[in-house]
């Protein structure tokens, strides 16, 4: 019997260990029948085990008319299925359907007609919804899910929506995996949306939290005249209008095309025996039914013919930003890019591993940072660029590089804030960027800058196995993408960079018709 | 397709063998107990011959080390005319240089190394940390121990620190969460060390001899905790340390004296104009220091009323019943020394801005006035509880947490004691720390806002904010002067 079960599990589990130099990433992987990916990193010593599961869907996956839905969609996976958070699931559908009958209704009214409709219509209705979302709480057990997590040891229990892919995070006790297997495989087979309106609103009050903050305005106008025609376009959070307008019927739709197991990883890091995840997730995920295949994106990015300017002004900090067009992660042009931001951003390191991180998450984010960008490269005190800009010639404060391999469209950015004390403007720091990139381009760099920002991205990608959740989060991201394995491709590509390589990516996408360049002044007071 | 059945039925029984039948609900779930014992701090524990205390810990599955100095100085030491000097020194400690080094070089090695090395100054605690590979030990210990023995504070690199923090003096009052807990601790703790603001002038003033002072008077190896984890052999590291500290003298060192009274500012509502479109909200008071014994309870209870996130009286209500807000709850934070602060806090449109605070008001009393239910507690302990092991997950985690919890004079057991501590809170307890740690008749109310709109309010609410007490307007200093702006 003993021996049977050795046999079965050397079948299923295919343990890859990859050694990049002398470094290993021992990821085991386990295929299910439905196309779902299992990956486990063990990690005896502290009976902990993160727990996280990645569904290659984000913002890039929406459309004019419903931007936001992603994460919309992230935030609705934690109300509930048809057994979890209710107390009566006939009766609460029952009531839902009025609800969501209603609401459609409303929708007409406000957002189909130019003049926003029947007031005293629509005050009617409104009434008539807060009774039927009266009626119904009796039936809703609220957050039960997040209730057994935390009771259960849950710790670092979040979720997140970037631009490619949203991830459902918790770690729990070592012994208690399986009752995340149950609930995650619940909501992915019987997840059911109440409390949508509501929630709609929470989103919107996070978004205005955006908005709130310095800079936000301008810096989601630069982003969608950076992308002109890729659903990079719009920000993860969404535009207003599409949040007011966005229905359960979208939401539904979204739901049923994107969340199947063929287009996920769950992922496993800690203090567990690989065998017994593979037989709990045969158990609990084996029994999601397999989806249609998922279309990958249409539109990238085409070419853009012009130089983009942008002017604006407000209660940020006055700086400068310029943005180029690049490939996409894993494009033989990449790895020379990453080089080069390091070299010119300093503190960043040029490993490209990790994807980028998400964007908006289900509650203010302690351990998983939710911000914009996710770049490589850094605010840098040894790069090219503060060492020439901050301390040599003193016209700027900071001055930083940095460069994104998105899954399909990349970026390279420069930003600088100048010395205000010395009047030096934005513009006076764009002219002497230029002047740097068209030395690069004739001369390239230093090999001494070339085998810094080696040592750095060796460095950054042994400290990046040392940590649990972070090792979850770029090996289930890359799994969804290219295959886990392209973080180590990635670093075997980085290694090989030239100079030459250095000059002809700066001779490539460093030209003015390739970018845009972002002026913001900062205006006294708001 | 025989053998492929064979195989199939053999699985199956196997699997209800093993009692891995499916588990339909959560309450089917039967987990294997599970037992952890936390380190212990003595194991750790280290003492140089100049009397630098330290806590060690090999690790060896990355080749890499990290070592950190944990030096009891912070801002708070610093009298009102040298406000800043933490700043500064953060940002001159290592590229100010040292006596035989530029501070440029050393950085330039550490990056070429593929290391980091940093430092911070805090309220109380300035710390370096380095990581390097373990190949680079001796020469990335050589690069920390000059630092942190030898820092020179040069005055070209000081000169550019100032000018980077005075231009970010500038944005002092432009971020609404930023201006809300300066003001809000500004309002509980009254004008003194722990509230002073560094303005231009401060910042002008400070130079490399004020620096130097500051290095000289508390910078020795009496008042440092070491803490050095990673891919080392630790009697390797233990020698190697003690030739580096050899000469280094200790000190004695006066620790300035500060009172713990602060004025009770005038209950009501605090508003701070801000033309944005929504409400940054705390409400509350003057709360405990982590040393108290009831410390457990208010954690319990804190939990309960708004500290537990989705398991929270505060989210359910504000943000999951109303959809008022997205980011809400309680919280007490804590100060080594002094007490802490106790709030409630959302943020929320213009128009629910009073609304979202009378509710928050309304779990302020339920919690003190109805003992909370059996499955709240329930819930909040077993967390405590059940989470306990993940404060100890790296061996660099471990040994901060045991040389922080020195540093601050509390109780070596701490944590092997407790999961005992928290469970012997009770609903009698929690009811009871309800009432002592949170008091009506105290709160200030601050809003970070746009006036006329919030004063409004909606339909649920309508204003004026007066209906929550007296309303006092605030108009916040130029961070630049620290004048009062009109």
């Amino acid at each position: 019997m003993k021996r049977t079960l050795i046999i079965f599990f050397t079948l299923l589990v295919l343990a890859s260990l990859v050694v990049a130099a002398e470094i290993k990433l021992d990821v085991k992987e386990h295929m299910l029948p439905n196309g779902m990916k299992i990956l486990m990193i063990p990690k005896p010593g502290v009976p902990r085990v993160v727990c996280h599961i990645y569904f290659k869907v984000g913002s890039i996956n929406e459309r004019p008319g419903i931007t936001g839905l992603a994460h919309i969609h992230e935030h609705m996976m934690f109300k509930g299925t048809k057994m979890m958070g209710v107390t009566d699931s006939a009766k609460d559908a029952e009531i839902d359907r009025k609800i969501d009958e209603l609401m459609d209704k409303v929708y007409r009214e406000k957002y189909w007609k130019a003049d926003g409709g029947d007031k005293v219509k629509l005050a009617q209705w409104q009434k008539e919804f807060e009774e039927l979302v009266k009626s119904e709480k009796p039936y809703v057990i609220k957050d039960e899910m997040w209730n057994l997590y935390m009771k259960n040891g849950g710790t670092a229990l979040n979720a997140s929506t970037g631009n490619e892919n949203t991830g459902y995070y918790v770690t729990l006790p070592a012994n208690k995996i399986e009752l995340q297997m149950l609930l995650e495989s619940d909501r992915m087979l019987n997840a059911y949306f109440r409390e949508f309106y509501s929630e709609k609103d929470v989103i919107m009050e996070e978004r205005r939290l955006s908005e709130n903050r310095p800079g936000y305005f301008f810096s989601e106008q630069v982003n969608a005249a950076f992308y002109a025609a890729s659903p990079y376009h719009w920000d993860v959070i969404g535009w207003m209008d599409d949040l007011k307008k966005v229905t359960k019927a979208d939401l539904l739709e979204f739901h049923n095309k994107y969340y199947v197991p063929n287009n996920c990883a769950a992922i496993y890091v800690g203090d567990f025996d690989p065998q017994n995840i593979v037989q709990m997730a045969e158990k609990y995920f084996g029994r999601v039914p397999k989806g249609p295949d998922v279309e990958p994106i249409r539109t990238y990015e085409p070419p853009q013919y012009g130089e983009k300017r942008m002017y604006g002004e407000g209660p940020a900090a006055t700086s400068l930003q310029m943005m180029f067009h690049t490939p996409q992660a894993g494009h033989p042009d990449a790895a020379p890019l990453s080089v080069l931001a390091s070299i010119l951003g300093g503190g960043g390191g040029g490993f490209r591993g990790f994807e980028p991180g998400p964007k908006a998450s289900l509650t203010a984010p302690s351990t998983i940072v939710g911000q914009r960008g996710g770049g490589f490269g850094g605010g840098g005190g040894t790069g090219r660029l503060n060492k020439i800009l901050v301390q040599e010639k003193q016209l700027a404060v900071s001055a930083s590089a940095s460069s994104r391999g998105q899954w399909y469209v990349g970026a390279f950015q420069f930003s600088a804030s100048p010395r205000l004390d010395k009047n030096v403007l934005p513009e006076d720091l764009e002219k002497e960027i230029w002047a740097e990139v068209e030395k690069i381009k004739k001369e390239g760099v230093t090999p001494e800058e070339i085998q810094k920002a080696k040592n750095r991205a060796e460095a950054m990608f042994i400290r990046s196995l040392g940590s649990t959740s972070g090792l979850a989060g770029s090996v289930g991201r890359a799994e969804l993408n290219r295959g886990w394995r392209s973080i180590l491709t990635d670093y075997e590509d980085l290694k090989k960079v030239t100079n030459e390589d250095i000059k002809r990516v700066t001779a490539k996408y460093f030209v003015k018709d390739n970018g845009l360049t972002a002026i913001y002044k900062r205006k006294m007071g708001r | 397709m025989k053998k492929t059945l064979t195989i199939f039925l053999a699985i199956g029984f196997l699997c209800v063998s093993l009692g891995l039948a499916q588990a339909q609900k959560p309450s089917d779930l039967k987990f294997s107990p599970l037992k952890y014992d936390p380190p212990d701090p003595k194991a750790f524990r280290t003492l140089f011959a100049n009397g630098l205390r330290g806590y060690i810990e090999e690790d060896h599955n990355l080749p890499l080390i990290n070592v950190s100095a944990i030096v009891n100085f912070g801002g708070l030491y610093l009298s009102k005319d040298k406000q800043g000097l933490d700043s500064v020194m953060s940002g001159t400690m290592i590229r100010g240089g040292t006596k035989t080094k530029e501070g440029t070089a050393i950085e330039e090695r550490i990056d070429f190394l593929g290391g980091s090395l940093n430092f911070m100054v805090g309220e109380r605690t300035a710390t370096l940390s380095l990581s390097v590979l373990s190949k680079d030990l001796d020469e990335g210990l050589g690069l920390f121990f000059d630092v942190l023995m030898n820092s020179e504070f040069r005055e070209g690199p000081l000169n550019l620190t100032k000018v980077r923090l005075i231009q970010q003096l500038r944005q002092a009052n432009e971020q609404p969460s930023g201006v809300l807990s300066r003001e809000y601790e500004k309002l509980l703790y009254g004008e003194g060390p722990l509230t002073w603001q560094p303005t231009q002038k401060t910042y002008e003033g400070l130079t490399s001899a004020d620096l130097k002072a500051i290095h000289a008077q508390y910078f020795f190896p009496k008042n440092i905790i070491l803490t050095a984890s990673g891919d080392f052999v630790k009697a390797d590291l233990k020698a190697k340390i003690e030739k580096h500290i050899a000469n280094w003298q200790n000190k004695n060192v006066k620790f300035p004296a500060f009172s713990k009274q602060f004025p009770q500012p005038e209950p009501g509502v605090y508003f701070i104009q801000m033309p944005i479109n929504q409400g940054y909200i705390n409400i509350g008071h003057l709360g405990l220091e982590d040393t108290n014994p009831d410390y457990f309870a208010v954690q319990v209870m804190n939990f309960i009323l708004g500290g537990g996130s989705f398991s929270s009286r505060i989210t359910m209500k504000v943000r999951s019943d109303e959809g008022l807000s997205y980011n809400q709850g309680s919280r007490f934070s804590y100060r080594w020394g002094f007490p802490g602060t106790f709030s409630g806090y959302v943020q929320t449109k213009s128009s629910t801005v009073g609304y979202a605070i009378s509710l928050i008001e309304n779990e302020f009393n339920r919690i003190r006035r109805e003992s909370v239910l059996d499955a709240e507690m329930d819930t909040a302990i077993n967390y405590y509880l059940e989470s306990f092991p993940g404060s100890f997950e790296t061996a660099q985690s471990r040994i901060s947490t045991f040389a922080n919890l020195e540093m601050t004079g509390r109780p070596m057991d701490y944590y092997k004691t407790y999961r005992d501590k928290i469970s012997a809170v009770t609903k009698a307890k929690v009811q009871e720390v309800a009432n002592k740690y949170i008091l009506p008749d105290k709160l200030v109310v601050m809003i970070v806002g746009d006036w006329e709109p919030s004063n409004k309010g909606g339909e649920q609410w309508p204003g004026p904010l007066a209906k929550l007490g007296k309303v006092h307007r605030i108009n916040l200093r130029d961070p630049l002067t620290g004048e009062e702006i009109k």
